[in-house]
């Protein structure tokens, strides 16, 4: 005797299992140009990786006399696997199987996949397809009663945010339960035509407010312009390709360092074209990105939340292979003021750097927060004052780099004055409590008044205030500590990288990460 | 032939007005220049095609995400 007859039986349940929903639904599903889970599951991790755990959980049928008649799978497959070699939980929901309601789910293996992932320390991918965590009203009739609602191991969600890098990918129509799921992360993402996020889907919606399109009502172009995603994709193979290269800069868990990537650029690189980068007429734009770009290792910058708070750029790269966090300002929107929705994006960004001990690079060219009525419906100054806030509890190495505006409270912002980080100027740095432009009227009023050319009057003033905030100026007082050579930016901050590096500290940050 | 609507991603002041209608322009071109911020920010052409509408003169103000002009592409 042996236990081979129930070895069979764990297969032939396998074999049950990985059918996943009905011919017809799984059908439906490929027609929609959507992949199944477990295509999903095959398609990010490296090949043969996957490790299912409660591969054979899910609602059996037996006859009278106990033998198995039918199964229908749990629709949250989970496990381990590897990505470029490193060891991921990845947890997917099964839309072929009750539509992914969580109701279908056998909720403890969603808490499991959490736990796992935070107990050993490893980063989580959630593969999100599914309703409500509910399911329909129907259930009341089923159970016979209602219940007060409570999240599965939100206690863990929430958790693992301070502890283990977490992406979420809506890869369909997801809402509710799973909309929460999947931006309670530190990267979220959204494949176009086939994502949309929403409280509530179109059916509940047009009882309240008229008939609605899926897409409409939380397609990627809405939610990635709000910053509820980070970014939009244009295929699902896209997304676990973003996926990959997001992890790629972060550890493990809070409890390891990022590690160094590949050494593949020169660190004394000099980009000839950074000496003209920044047009001498202060009035003129230029694009942050070409000089992003130059600065550090080639080809390794991944700007995360492209459509959202756009006056502020944010992104992961590589200084000679050492990962760290990009923040930078885009002249081209509000001349790279921090608006309301920049203000929320830099915040959670540093946050992100803080909690995952990648030191920041601040490329400043920050004329302030945005000015204007709107500007204040939006509460930009309560926003701000929280991105100022994070700044100054972040416990990273920092160089700032001012480029060229840095004005007023948020240009303050540009680094925690109080401590010594690394800080250069380029000759086109501009700085102070307000632009020339913006406060000349106001603060020679009584004069331009009297004046019988005021016109005449305002470009003398202008010229002579000009000469005062040359940057040479501030350097003479120390108030900058050094004016560089545009073209030395990558080898300097190179330098910062590598001294920086054993500076990083491992542990969770003193502030907990929130969505 | 597709019609593609060229928006303006701030809000500000028509600055100068750099094309005709009927002019053909390649992606990245300038087609219009706002003020905002005492800054001067191109609105550049997101697509290579002809412009068959100019929805803004010089000193109009501009909305965040208003249609700015039409591009016909080809």
């Amino acid at each position: 005797m042996s236990w081979e007859s129930a070895i069979e039986e764990l297969r032939h349940r396998e074999g049950l299992a990985h059918r996943m929903g009905e011919e017809v639904k799984v059908a439906r599903h490929r027609d929609a140009g959507k992949l199944t889970v477990r295509e999903r599951i095959d398609a990010l991790l490296d090949d043969g990786s996957f490790h299912e755990v409660g591969a054979i959980s899910g609602k059996a049928e037996y006859d009278k006399d106990g033998n198995l008649v039918d199964f229908r799978a749990s629709n949250f497959i989970m496990g381990r696997g590897k990505i470029d070699g490193r060891t991921m939980v990845v947890a997917g929901d099964d839309f072929t199987v009750r539509g992914g309601a969580a109701d279908a789910s056998i909720h403890e293996k969603q808490v499991y996949a959490e736990q796992m992932a935070n107990q050993f320390r490893l980063p989580i991918v959630r593969l999100i397809d599914g309703t409500g965590g509910g399911g329909s009203v129907k259930s009341l009739e089923i159970d016979g009663r209602t219940y007060v609602p409570a999240n599965p191991g939100w206690d863990w969600v929430v958790e693992n945010l301070s502890t283990v890098p977490v992406v979420g990918l809506a890869l369909g129509s997801v809402a509710g339960l799973g909309a929460a799921r999947a931006v309670t992360s530190h990267y979220s993402l959204m494949v176009k035509g086939i994502s949309q996020m929403f409280v509530a889907g179109p059916p509940v919606v047009a009882r309240v407010s008229g008939p609605i399109t899926k897409e409409e009502l939380g397609g990627s172009e809405i939610h990635t312009r709000n910053g509820a995603i980070d970014d939009e994709v244009e295929s699902e193979a896209e997304a676990f390709e973003r996926t990959a290269r997001f992890l790629s800069y972060l550890p493990s868990s809070v409890h390891e360092l990022p590690p160094r990537g590949p050494v593949t650029d020169d660190i004394n690189r000099r980009d000839e074209s950074l000496i003209s980068a920044v047009p001498t007429n202060k009035r003129k734009v230029y694009k942050m990105r070409k000089i992003i770009n130059s600065v550090v290792d080639q080809d390794s910058f991944f700007e995360i939340g492209r459509n959202n708070g756009k006056s502020a750029i944010t992104g992961l790269a590589r200084l000679d292979g050492w990962p760290v966090a990009i923040l930078a300002n885009d002249p081209y929107i509000y001349g790279g003021s921090w608006t309301a929705d920049a203000s929320h994006k830099v915040t959670r960004f540093v946050d992100l750097a803080n909690t995952f001990h990648l030191p920041v690079v601040h490329l400043v060219d920050n004329p302030g927060f945005l000015i204007g009525l709107e500007s204040e419906k939006a509460g930009t100054i309560r926003h701000g004052a929280r991105t100022l806030a994070a700044l100054y509890q972040a416990d990273v190495p920092w160089c700032s780099v001012l480029i060229r505006k840095a004005f007023g409270v948020a240009g303050a912002g540009h680094m925690n004055h109080s401590k010594l980080f690394y800080r250069y100027a380029w000759p086109s740095a501009d700085t102070g409590s307000l632009p020339i432009a913006g406060g000349l009227e106001a603060a020679y009023r009584a004069e331009l008044e009297a004046s019988d050319d005021p016109e005449a009057l305002l470009a003398e003033i202008e010229e002579r205030l000009t000469r005062v905030c040359s940057p040479f100026r501030t350097a003479e007082a120390f108030r900058v500590e050094e004016i560089i050579d545009p073209r030395d930016t990558r080898p300097l901050l190179c330098e910062f990288a590598n001294l920086a590096a054993p500076l990083r500290k491992t542990g969770p940050a003193s502030v907990p990460y929130r969505p | 032939m597709a019609r593609k609507e060229v928006k303006s991603e701030v809000a500000g002041t028509v600055w100068l007005v750099e094309t005709k209608t009927g002019a053909s322009v390649q992606e990245d071109d300038t087609l219009i220049v706002l003020e905002s911020m005492k800054m001067e920010i191109p609105v550049d052409a997101p697509c290579a095609g002809t412009v068959v509408e100019i929805l803004v003169a010089k000193d109009d103000p501009v909305e965040e995400d208003q249609t700015v002009a039409i591009i016909e592409t080809s």
